[in-house]
């Protein structure tokens, strides 16, 4: 069972939230091609390891947070709104999980 | 156009309550009342108007504090978004709050689709560690703090009202029957009495 912080209503259980996938997709230009609009809807990397993603405080203030979770360990390295920049523990210069 | 009846899943209230007025010998440890037409406006400002609606209403806006006027309290949902409780009419109080917030933001009554269980007596708190995961020790909250959450599958808003303690739960109208079904099943424990708020 996670803990997870959500910055505005504090540390909360997991049960209050949904996971709501990866959070690094970025929505292609209107004029993108087809596969690339597949690959945008469909196909997502299954990472061992640090992830960016989003949860849905939905039980809670229900806004969409970014979690960045480490799907071995479970760890949670730090939460933050939509807008914020979080970068996993390996990006940061440490060591690889 | 046709007719409809209007169902509430606590309509027959009166009548749950004479099957479930009281439950154990002796003093309860428990004391719940239920209000089915709950005074409350859910109040949402615009993007950018959230500070604006704050100080118009003098509301707290910052998480889990309720503040309390003589004539409402409001409960923080999540940035720029209150629940607004009363003891005068929904429909006046939706009124008077849409009239101070102008353009800022807007109101929505629901009355209709929330109910109140309120919980008392000297086992209340004991009672919500059963199905409240959140930490409610006297060492950590008092008096006005509220939060949303879930209690038995159900999310409710939660109040605490007094330092007895006493709460205050704002559950979903549609989930109001499980949730009493739940409450008194767990208030059995305890010893309760059920009334009308
Ligand atoms: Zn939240």
């Amino acid at each position: 069972m996670h803990q997870i912080d959500c910055p505005w209503c504090g540390t909360r259980d997991e049960a209050e939230f949904q996971y709501q996938g990866d959070a690094t997709v970025q929505r292609p230009k209107p004029d993108a091609d087809e596969e690339t609009f597949f690959r945008y809807v469909y196909a997502r990397e299954n990472p061992k390891g640090w992830h960016v993603e989003w949860w849905h405080h939905v039980a809670g203030c229900r806004q969409w947070i970014k979690v960045v979770r480490n799907t071995l360990t479970h760890e949670i390295d730090s939460t933050g709104g939509p807008q914020s920049k979080l970068t996993k523990p390996d990006e940061k210069g440490g060591t690889k999980s | 156009m046709a007719e409809f009846e209007t169902v509430h899943p606590l309509g027959d209230l009166d009548q749950l309550l004479a099957d479930h007025a009281h439950h154990g010998e002796g003093a309860p440890g428990v004391q719940l009342s239920i209000r089915t037409q709950a005074a409350c406006v859910q109040l949402f400002s615009r993007k950018g108007r959230h500070e604006d609606v704050a100080k118009a209403l003098k509301l707290n806006a910052s998480p889990g504090v309720a503040s309390a006027s003589k004539s409402h309290t409001a409960l923080p949902l999540s940035p720029g978004q209150w629940m607004v409780t009363s003891n005068q009419s929904a429909d006046r109080l939706a009124a008077k709050l849409q009239a101070k917030i102008k353009d800022m933001g807007y109101v929505s009554q629901q009355g209709d689709a929330r109910v109140c269980f309120r919980i008392a007596g000297p086992s209340a708190r004991d009672l919500m560690a059963r199905g409240c995961r959140l930490d409610l020790d006297e060492s950590r909250v008092g008096t006005g703090f509220c939060a949303q959450t879930n209690m038995a599958q159900v999310g409710v808003l939660l109040h605490q009202i007094s330092d007895e303690p006493a709460y205050d739960l704002y559950v979903y109208a549609g989930f109001a029957r499980s949730f009493f079904h739940w409450l008194s099943h767990t208030a059995a424990q305890f010893g309760y009495r059920i009334d009308k708020l």
